[in-house]
């Protein structure tokens, strides 16, 4: 898989405040890319200058082969974005606001119909054509920003923070769209997330801090580096737990140990099988990851 | 259909669905009609009538077509400059909501968003202004019609010339605009403050010597003086045909901006044609140049 997005040594400053520093990654064509951090870590100032509406200090851009400083008109066109909060005109239909979308990108007329009417299938938003997007609900009005997204078949889906405040069953529908999107047409998906359920499902990890990387690799390998397992028992007694010396903490109807990795969880249940008669082994959990690696937790969107 | 057409469509939507733009550009004409309708018509009316001899007498037709078309032509030259403020409010409603930054991740040209946001104020101005230019017409047609058709045409041609003035020059300060909070304030200011300064309210020629010669400066003044000409030569006519002296009906003028002074010198009307003209092309042309700069800078 060749790199779609390569950034490489990315600096930016607003004043005194340095919101990139140093800042290189890549992403691989038909990925979905997670990228994180607390709010003010420096996504956003990332993504914005991706889709050139802010000028880096320095540093080197290259999306789909082309240099961000030469073809950005071009790259524009490949790019696809949902904004943490919706760019629509509250005051007009759903219609109306994306034939004026598409018409930024020259789809008028006929392709526009066509497309329109593709997406409405896609994102289940059919009867919602004439509505007025002020009046539709968070997750209608999601779909309808995803669908702007979408019209002009970009290579390259960013979406900054896409399902903050939204219920589950639309978050998990949303998904569902962007999973096929990504199958179907290979589609490279760059996400800035605060849910960490929604970033373990990723391909590959970018977390940043103060503008920094401060971690990267696959969920596998951060959850590996960065946490440890949990081994749960259940229908044991306290004394034969406290008895393995490690430790733990009562849950529910359980008993939670932490462990370093999955071997000396596979030593420590070869020794005591007595104990071992009924438990499960996790791996630690991307909010783990997350808090290992910046000392911060996030929960729904807030640092902690 | 293009995608300046598309998106001229889009703003011309906008402004007429957002209520609050739509009347906050309707205040200046309207307290106007409420000032007329209260105290002013009878005071011009009054001083009209007190300054003739009192040999001549004038129908009630000629005072109410004259003062009529003071009314018209107040309303009208100041709907053209607040209605097109008010419109092109919607450029910097762009940027403050962030579909500015939605346009702009596009590759669409600069220019065209910027054309766009021109034209679609130019059109919802003028659709208000000749809408307004309709229903003061027929109040001066039913109080006392003295208007030939020249005057007509003329008075349309005023109207387009002054809104593409208050068009290109909201176009210029607004893109500087950033907030509500800017859009209030300079909102606020045009309605309050244009009336004034383009002798809605009061006539340029009560005002001081030095505001005088101030506003002469102003190039929409001369756009409010061909439109008080264009209203009221009909029946300032008439008035001299029923035997009111041209000195007379010359400090009528004079009282009423129909004819201006610039340092004691006086402005024809060809002179201020060609004011208006010059000034709205070299204000389209700064609108341009500050277009290009800007997207220089990012």
């Amino acid at each position: 898989m060749k790199n779609i997005i390569e950034i490489n040594h990315l600096n930016k400053s607003f004043g005194e405040i340095k919101a990139i520093q140093d800042l290189s990654f890549c992403v691989k064509e038909g990925e979905l890319f997670a990228f994180l951090g607390i709010n003010g870590a420096g996504k956003s100032t990332t993504i914005n200058i991706i889709c050139g509406q802010l000028l880096k200090d320095s540093g080197h851009i290259v999306i789909d082969e082309q240099d961000l400083d030469k073809n950005a008109y071009t790259i524009k066109s490949e790019l696809g974005v949902v904004f943490q909060s919706s760019a629509l005109d509250s005051s007009l239909s759903v219609y109306d606001n994306l034939e004026s979308r598409a018409a930024l990108y020259g789809i008028i007329g006929i392709p526009f119909k066509k497309r329109i009417a593709e997406l409405a299938k896609i994102l289940e938003f059919e009867d919602l054509l004439k509505r007025t997007v002020g009046k539709l609900s968070g997750g209608q009005r999601r779909r309808i920003d995803i669908a702007r997204a979408l019209f002009h078949k970009p290579k390259i889906l960013i979406l900054d923070e896409p399902t903050t405040g939204l219920d589950p069953q639309t978050r998990k529908t949303l998904w569902s769209v962007i999973s096929n999107l990504r199958k179907n047409e290979n589609m490279t998906v760059f996400l800035t997330t605060h849910y960490m359920e929604e970033a373990s499902e990723a391909d590959y990890v970018v977390i940043i801090d103060s503008g920094k990387v401060s971690a990267k690799g696959t969920p596998l390998e951060l959850k590996n580096t960065y946490t440890g397992d949990y081994i749960t028992i259940y229908g044991a007694k306290e004394k034969d737990i406290k008895s393995l010396g490690i430790e733990y903490e009562q849950i529910k109807d359980a008993y939670r140990l932490s462990v370093p990795n999955t071997k000396v969880a596979t030593e420590l249940i070869i020794k005591n099988p007595d104990v071992f008669n009924d438990y499960e082994i996790t791996k630690g959990k991307m909010d783990d990851v997350f808090l290992a690696v910046t000392g911060k937790a996030l929960v729904g969107g807030a640092e902690k | 259909m293009s995608t300046s057409f598309i998106l001229i469509k889009r703003n011309i939507k906008l402004f007429f669905k957002d209520k609050g733009m739509f009347f906050t550009s309707l205040i200046t004409p309207a307290i106007l009609l409420v000032l007329y309708a209260t105290f002013l018509g009878n005071v011009y009316r009054d001083s009209f009538t007190s300054n003739l001899p009192d040999s001549l007498k004038l129908s009630e037709s000629i005072v109410n077509g004259l003062v009529g078309s003071q009314l018209m032509s107040s309303i009208l030259a100041v709907s053209c400059v607040t209605v097109a403020f008010c419109s092109n409010f919607l450029m910097v409603q762009d940027k403050v909501n962030g579909i500015t930054k939605d346009f702009r991740i596009s590759p669409v040209n600069s220019a065209t968003l910027s054309m766009s946001y021109y034209t679609a104020t130019l059109i919802s101005t003028l659709i208000i202004c000749l809408v307004a230019a309709g229903i003061c017409l027929a109040y001066v047609a039913i109080v006392g019609w003295y208007m030939s058709l020249a005057d007509v045409f003329l008075l349309l041609l005023d109207i387009l010339l002054l809104v593409l003035f208050g068009t290109a020059l909201s176009s210029i300060i607004n893109l500087f605009l950033s907030t509500q909070g800017q859009i209030s304030a300079v909102g606020t200011i045009i309605s309050a403050g244009y009336g004034f300064i383009c002798g809605a309210y009061m006539p340029i020629s009560s005002f001081g010597t030095g505001l005088q010669k101030t506003l002469a400066f102003l190039p929409s003044t001369y756009g409010t003086s061909l439109i008080r000409n264009h209203s009221m030569q009909g029946v300032l006519s008439e008035m001299q045909n029923q035997g009111i002296p041209s000195e007379i009906i010359e400090e009528i003028k004079d009282s009423l901006d129909c004819n201006l002074y610039f340092f004691e010198n006086q402005v024809n009307m060809t002179t201020m044609y060609i004011i208006l003209g010059i000034t709205v092309s070299a204000l389209i042309g700064i609108y341009i140049l500050l277009n290009v700069f800007k997207k220089g800078k990012c």
